[in-house]
């Protein structure tokens, strides 16, 4: 059982990596918009 | 387009290089001045390509009538200006190319990019080497329509960060709570029990801090105020979640962690989706209403001196020429012209004015040229008052809604019962026992389905709504339209298409009375060559056009002369050799789906009200050509708004649907205001909501979709309340441990789920039946 003293803080750790890296999309804008990508690949340069 | 006739097969045709219009003349011939420029511009930027690249023609180039110079724009720090644009007329991708190549080759400019999904134009420029006006300019002379748009909600990062937050907490949060809650089968050393409960302390406490603090703060605000509104027990029920976690944690006794983390981030992602509902709601665009022009040409004397149009005082003289909007309200001394009143009157159709007639800012004086005595002061004026009723309408507070409305009533219940259970427990079991039942209840009666059902439910019916072409702006106005029981609409540009069209007239007659009015940007011009090109006869060239203020034009067509001329309000006579009379009927055509939006209205129990600016023959004709049940003819924007008053003071609802800014009183007179999103923007600026196409027919769908919505509201309350007395009184019985409410409150909240996703459906249920 003393495994879950490790497994705690990883499980943790590896959701706080998700977690900013959602954060740092959301920063970036990448939600500002969501439609507008989609259509905009059909139009070159 | 279908060309007929051996005479006409005979001519030379040609279609215009840009816009592909059919011209008789030479290969290369340009349809207009406006053509020939966008085309100019496009080579000159080494654009060519668009021309065989594009699948879709583009709209005619049209000078543009706002002025742009006076709008603020976005300072950036690094000196540059940036705007977002509606483009009106993007109808292929290339059209986005070549728009978005042409602004960033523009000198000024430092960065263009145009939207097609959305039809929106972000741009980046300097202002010291360039004006908005050019910038506009520039768009406007390649065929497309810049608008301003309206105040655009910035999508909100710290929501999305706050959610996101939670939702990280809450899965954890929920996978240490499994493991404790599985603990309670075998046994679990209590080390272990307690190094989840810190961990999920840990976790829990960013969520109740950071994440949940809007709803203290929207609590904290309610309270000042003295209203009790939703967030008031969400925040209690949150508090005490957080408060029990931190002491059971320190204590060693379950706590209900989960369920505070699970809770935030549904009250989050309901916030979220009703934020993304409102925001594409609000994103209509607005034109720039006409303004009074910042300066005016003053007679001093013999000679002319440009002055600032606010310094002009009654008396002074001033001159307005073709193409140019009044500065002042006044009446002319000298001079005739057409003059067009849309902006204070609605009635797009130019009146003649001469010697003595009262002219007002803000009107444009089409043609023709006059002279103008000042009358009042700028402040005065007719265009400025209305301004003003605007501002102050736009002032209104909104009802409390529903929700909001028993939010009071469920805190004070939840008060009592919490205080009843422990004056019940406490000497049965002791004050420990009593403290953790009471905690357990003021849990339980957290109103998070109740919270979530109005956003939810809203952000379903709004896009619902969206899709049908009516825009609402916000939730409250989507759910007030269900008690609607009186439409008052507006004649002109609402029920009517609001521009002056060809009613009938020949082939012949329009291919000469087109080629003479080519190059006139007067109304009826507008509509013949927009007829002729409808028909697709081609435009013949003229020779020696000559343009008559206020009366008519003339000139040569196949070597003969030909002359246009007014013959009354709703008719054009073509005079040409041999005394030949041609005559062209005008009129304001009804909208096509105008009758069949108001019976739909009817079926729906409206009681539908024309109210128009116009006189009293033409609105009776319109009215029994829609079949409206009351016809008010020769209404001002003053007695629109004081009629709409006397109905709601009577006990109706009344919901108006307008489209100049003569309309804004009574659209902030109304329940609920609907604007043209073809309109005014001042109209559009006052309204609830907006139609996205040229056509009332989705005020009958808005209407349905409301009543869905309201009744979803309705059936989610009455099961919340249901939730919330069989919940609270097993709380109050002692029957709720952590385990228990983890399961049943997220049950309660996907329940509001299940009946918001049900909208669309039902909607689609409704129109079939």
């Amino acid at each position: 059982m003393i495994a879950i003293t490790f497994l705690i803080p990883i499980a943790v750790g590896i959701a706080l990596v998700f977690l900013i890296l959602f954060l740092a999309a959301v920063r970036a804008g990448q939600f500002d918009d969501l439609d507008d990508p989609a259509e905009r690949i059909l139009h070159d340069d | 387009m279908e060309r007929s006739g051996a005479e006409r097969r005979e001519r030379q045709e040609a279609s215009c290089p840009h816009c592909g219009i059919a011209v008789e003349g030479p290969e290369d011939a340009f349809c207009c001045r406006g053509c020939e420029m966008a085309w100019a511009i496009i080579r000159g930027a080494g654009l060519e390509r668009y021309y065989e690249e594009r699948t879709e023609l583009p709209p005619r180039p049209e000078p543009l009538r706002e002025r742009w110079d006076s709008v603020e724009a976005e300072r950036r720090s690094d000196g540059t200006c940036e705007v977002r644009l509606a483009v009106d007329g993007l109808r292929c991708a290339s059209c986005v190319w070549v728009t978005e190549n042409v602004l960033e080759r523009t000198e000024g400019i430092e960065d263009a990019t145009v939207s097609y999904a959305t039809g929106r134009a972000t741009i980046r420029w300097d202002p010291e080497r360039i004006g908005l006006g050019e910038v506009a300019g520039r768009i406007a002379s390649l065929g497309y329509r810049p608008r301003l748009l309206g105040n655009e909600a910035r999508p909100d990062r710290t929501l999305l960060t706050r959610l996101g937050v939670a939702a990280f907490a809450a899965a954890n949060v929920m996978m240490f709570s499994a493991a404790i809650y599985a603990g309670w089968l075998g046994s679990m050393e209590t080390a272990y029990v307690e190094l989840f409960r810190w961990a999920s302390l840990a976790l829990a406490t960013p969520v109740a801090v950071y994440s949940a603090s809007p709803f203290f703060e929207g609590a904290w605000t309610g309270l000042r105020h003295r209203v009790l509104h939703m967030d008031v027990p969400i925040a209690i029920a949150i508090g005490v979640l957080y408060v029990q976690g931190l002491a059971g944690t320190l204590a060693g006794f379950d706590t209900y962690l989960d369920s505070l983390t699970m809770l935030v981030t549904l009250l989050l992602a309901g916030r979220v989706l009703e934020s993304g509902g409102r925001r594409r709601a609000a994103e209509a665009a607005v034109t720039l209403a006409a303004t009074v022009p910042a300066t005016a040409r003053r007679i001093v004397g013999d000679t002319l001196e440009v002055v600032a149009s606010e310094s002009l005082l009654p008396g002074d003289r001033i001159a307005v020429g073709a193409g140019e909007d009044l500065p002042a309200d006044g009446v002319v001394v000298s001079g005739r012209g057409a003059l067009q009143r849309a902006l204070l009157t609605g009635e797009s159709a130019p009146v003649t004015i001469e010697e003595g007639d009262e002219v007002w800012a803000g009107t444009v004086l089409l043609d023709g040229a006059v002279t103008v005595e000042v009358s009042v002061a700028v402040e005065g004026t007719v265009i400025q008052q209305m301004a003003e009723q605007l501002r102050q309408a736009a002032d209104r507070g909104t009802k409390p809604s529903s929700t909001d409305r028993i939010a009071p009533w469920f805190t004070a219940a939840t008060l009592v019962i919490a205080a009843v259970t422990f004056a019940v427990w406490l000497p049965v079991a002791g004050s420990a026992r009593a403290l953790t039942t009471t905690i357990a209840v003021l849990i339980v009666a957290c109103p998070c389905a109740l919270a979530l059902s109005k956003p939810l439910t809203a952000a379903a019916g709004l896009g619902a709504a969206a899709r049908r072409g009516l825009l609402f702006r916000s939730a409250d106005a989507l759910l007030e339209t269900a008690d609607i029981d009186t439409i008052a609409l507006d004649k002109t540009g609402t029920v009517t298409e609001g521009a002056v069209e060809i009613v009938a007239a020949s082939d012949r007659d329009l291919r000469v009375a087109a080629g003479l009015e080519r190059y006139s940007r007067h109304p009826i011009a507008v509509a013949i060559v927009r007829e002729a090109i409808a028909r697709g006869v081609p435009l013949p060239a003229a020779e020696g056009v000559r343009e008559e203020a206020g009366s008519g034009i003339e000139g040569h067509v196949d070597g003969t002369f030909w002359r246009l001329r007014s013959g009354g309000s709703d008719v054009v006579v073509l005079e040409g050799p041999e005394g030949y009379r041609g005559l062209i009927r005008i009129g304001d055509r009804i909208r096509e789906d105008s009758l069949a939006a108001v019976a739909a209205l009817q079926a729906l129990g409206q009681r539908v009200v024309l109210l128009s600016g116009d006189d009293a023959d033409p609105t009776r004709r319109i009215a029994d050509a829609i079949r409206a049940a009351e016809a008010w003819p020769a209404q001002t924007p003053a007695e629109k708004a004081k009629r709409i008053e006397g109905w709601r003071e009577a006990g109706h609802s009344v919901l108006f649907a307008g489209d100049g800014m003569n309309d804004g009183p009574a659209l902030a007179a109304a329940d609920v205001g609907v604007a043209m999103g073809t309109g005014a923007a001042s109209s559009i600026l006052t309204a609830d909501a907006v139609l996205g196409v040229g056509s009332i027919a989705p005020i009958a769908a808005g209407v349905r979709v409301s009543r869905v919505c309201r009744g979803a509201i309705r059936a989610n309350q009455v099961r919340s309340v249901v939730y919330n007395v069989v919940a609270v009184s097993a709380a109050a019985a002692g029957m709720v441990n952590p385990l228990v409410a983890a399961v049943l409150m997220p049950l309660s909240s996907a329940m509001v789920l299940a009946g918001a996703a049900r909208v669309e459906r039902r909607v689609r249920a409704r129109e079939r039946s």
